[in-house]
């Protein structure tokens, strides 16, 4: 690549209809890679590329984004974009909160629409028990500064007035748990951007590179070996959600990591119905959550399949229950055609919140363990995960999440679940 | 794999199956035994029971990438043959 990046903005636009095609240039390949560098991140997906994009932006460092496929092939292509901090556990909730006022400025940040859009995400309750559960989590949030409305009825049908929440039902909806600034974002377009603004300040993004084992001397990393040779390295991180197993494998440290599917689907595009994100537990069913895509389509998604798989390919017992739950929730959907069905691999930590820490060596890090929650976190982890690298220390947000807890009992169990990843 | 072949009720529906976890241990301390996995790619041991069937506890090994089922046999306790 030649030039400064262009900045975009109504006049690039314009410039670019007179200039014609030649006007838009590739984000972010093209780049060869060097023997050495500062920090080499592994993975370019959401959460390695925010975290060099913020090693070179907030701390000036050398960094190289190695990643053996594409960049965003892997889970933040995959994932069904929902944003939101509407957690219990107070690790969990600056954190999360943290991430979300990170989306609201996120596009001006990377000069580049993330297409971020407050529209509400709606917890729905179907039984005083669960208006208790959600109350408890809205005000342990509401003491955290964070926004959270417990709706009953009327409330609700003004809010959301396309569920008809009074609609009959089997299981009647009583009430839910709002989050007005929770919502969705583009999910490529993610990807897209911090790989554009890393590239543009000096991250060498190496697509196309295997990374097959780490190069130690005297109990300090040296580097990584990869298919297209050594590179050394002062310091290294893993942000290779989905496969964070295998780095245990290659680093021969067992972690509390296990690796299970999560599908979604989507069908094909109708006229606006469904305004904010709905979640719903059915009681028969299981969890389904629902949204409508910006171009139409209803996303629609559910629990893990619920047995550790790389295979990328959802059950289809756990489709039938997300789709059972989404019919009984709004029946108006029942006849449209599923386009696409599709299934990503999730680091499932066993107390089901991340890890962001030092593993095995000094200056080897882990950023993982994001469960489902991963795509909402991806600006908090960037940023986050950056200064632990580059400090030594991380955040006082992010403090929770050391990989040591699980051996200490500082446990985050936001469901209250006990140890394992899966529990239905 | 939409369906396992218990060794008492023949082929049936994946979700009668429940995975309880992967085996060996990565260690023999409580803690390594509850909160610590040993990953492959390639070949996983398992515990799942037959839990909406005859409740058996079932010694699975599957191949995590591909989805085959290698193996699948009545558990049995540590050093039983």
């Amino acid at each position: 690549m030649k030039g400064p990046m262009p900045r975009y903005s109504a006049l690039a636009l314009l410039r670019a209809r007179f200039q014609g095609a030649r006007y838009w240039k590739p984000l972010w390949t093209g780049r060869t890679l060097k023997a050495a560098y500062d920090v080499v991140v592994v993975g370019a997906g959401g959460h390695g590329l925010a975290t060099a994009f913020h090693l070179a932006r907030d701390h000036g460092l050398k960094v190289a984004v190695l990643e053996r496929r594409l960049v965003g092939y892997g889970n933040v292509g995959r994932n069904t974009t929902i944003l939101r901090s509407n957690y219990l556990l107070p690790e969990n909730h600056y954190f999360y909160e943290d991430s979300l006022r990170r989306w609201e400025t996120l596009s001006r940040d990377l000069n580049y629409n993330v297409m971020y859009s407050p529209r509400g995400v709606v917890d729905l309750c179907l039984s005083d028990g669960d208006m208790i559960t959600a109350s408890r989590r809205g005000n342990a949030m509401r003491l955290a500064g964070i926004d959270s409305e417990l709706m009953e009825l009327d409330a609700l049908e003004r809010f959301a007035p396309e569920l008809a929440p009074r609609r009959s039902r089997r299981f009647p909806i009583v009430g839910a748990l709002v989050q007005r600034r929770g919502g969705t974002a583009r999910h490529d377009a993610v990807a897209w951007g911090y790989a554009r603004g890393a590239t543009a300040l000096g991250v060498d993004i190496i697509e196309d590179c295997e990374v097959q084992g780490l190069c130690t001397e005297a109990g300090v990393a040296t580097g990584v070996e990869t298919s297209k040779g050594l590179v050394r390295a002062n310091r290294v991180v893993f942000a290779t959600a989905g496969h964070t197993g295998m780095v245990g494998a290659m680093l021969g440290v067992p972690l509390p990591i296990e690796t299970h599917l999560l599908q979604a689907m989507v069908t094909e595009p109708i006229k606006p119905l469904i305004n904010s994100v709905l979640i719903y537990v059915h009681p028969g069913h299981g969890e389904t959550y629902v949204l409508q895509s910006d171009r139409g389509g209803v996303v629609m998604g559910g629990y893990l399949d619920g047995f550790p798989s790389y295979t990328r390919e959802g059950q289809w017992h756990r489709l039938e229950e997300v789709v059972q739950g989404a019919a009984d929730l709004l029946p108006e959907i029942g006849g449209l055609r599923i386009l696409r069905q599709w299934a990503g691999t999730n680091d499932m930590t066993m107390d089901g919140s991340p890890i962001m820490d030092r593993v095995k060596y000094d200056n080897v890090f882990l950023n993982a363990g994001w469960c489902y929650g991963g795509f909402k976190t991806i600006p908090a982890s960037g940023a986050a995960c950056a200064t632990l690298v580059a400090t030594g220390l991380a955040p006082d947000i992010a403090r929770g999440f050391r990989l040591s807890r699980f051996a200490t009992g500082h446990l985050l169990d936001e469901r209250g679940g006990g140890p394992f990843p899966v529990r239905l | 794999m939409s369906r396992l072949i218990c060794p008492f009720c023949g082929p049936r529906e994946l979700r009668e199956f429940e995975f309880h976890k992967t085996l060996p241990n990565a260690g023999d301390t409580p803690f390594e035994r509850v909160y610590l996995r040993v990953d492959s790619l390639t070949h996983s041991v398992e515990h799942w029971q037959h839990i909406q069937g005859c409740r058996a506890w079932l010694h699975v090994e599957r191949n995590p990438s591909t989805g085959a089922v290698l193996v699948m046999r009545l558990a049995t306790a540590p050093g039983v043959a």
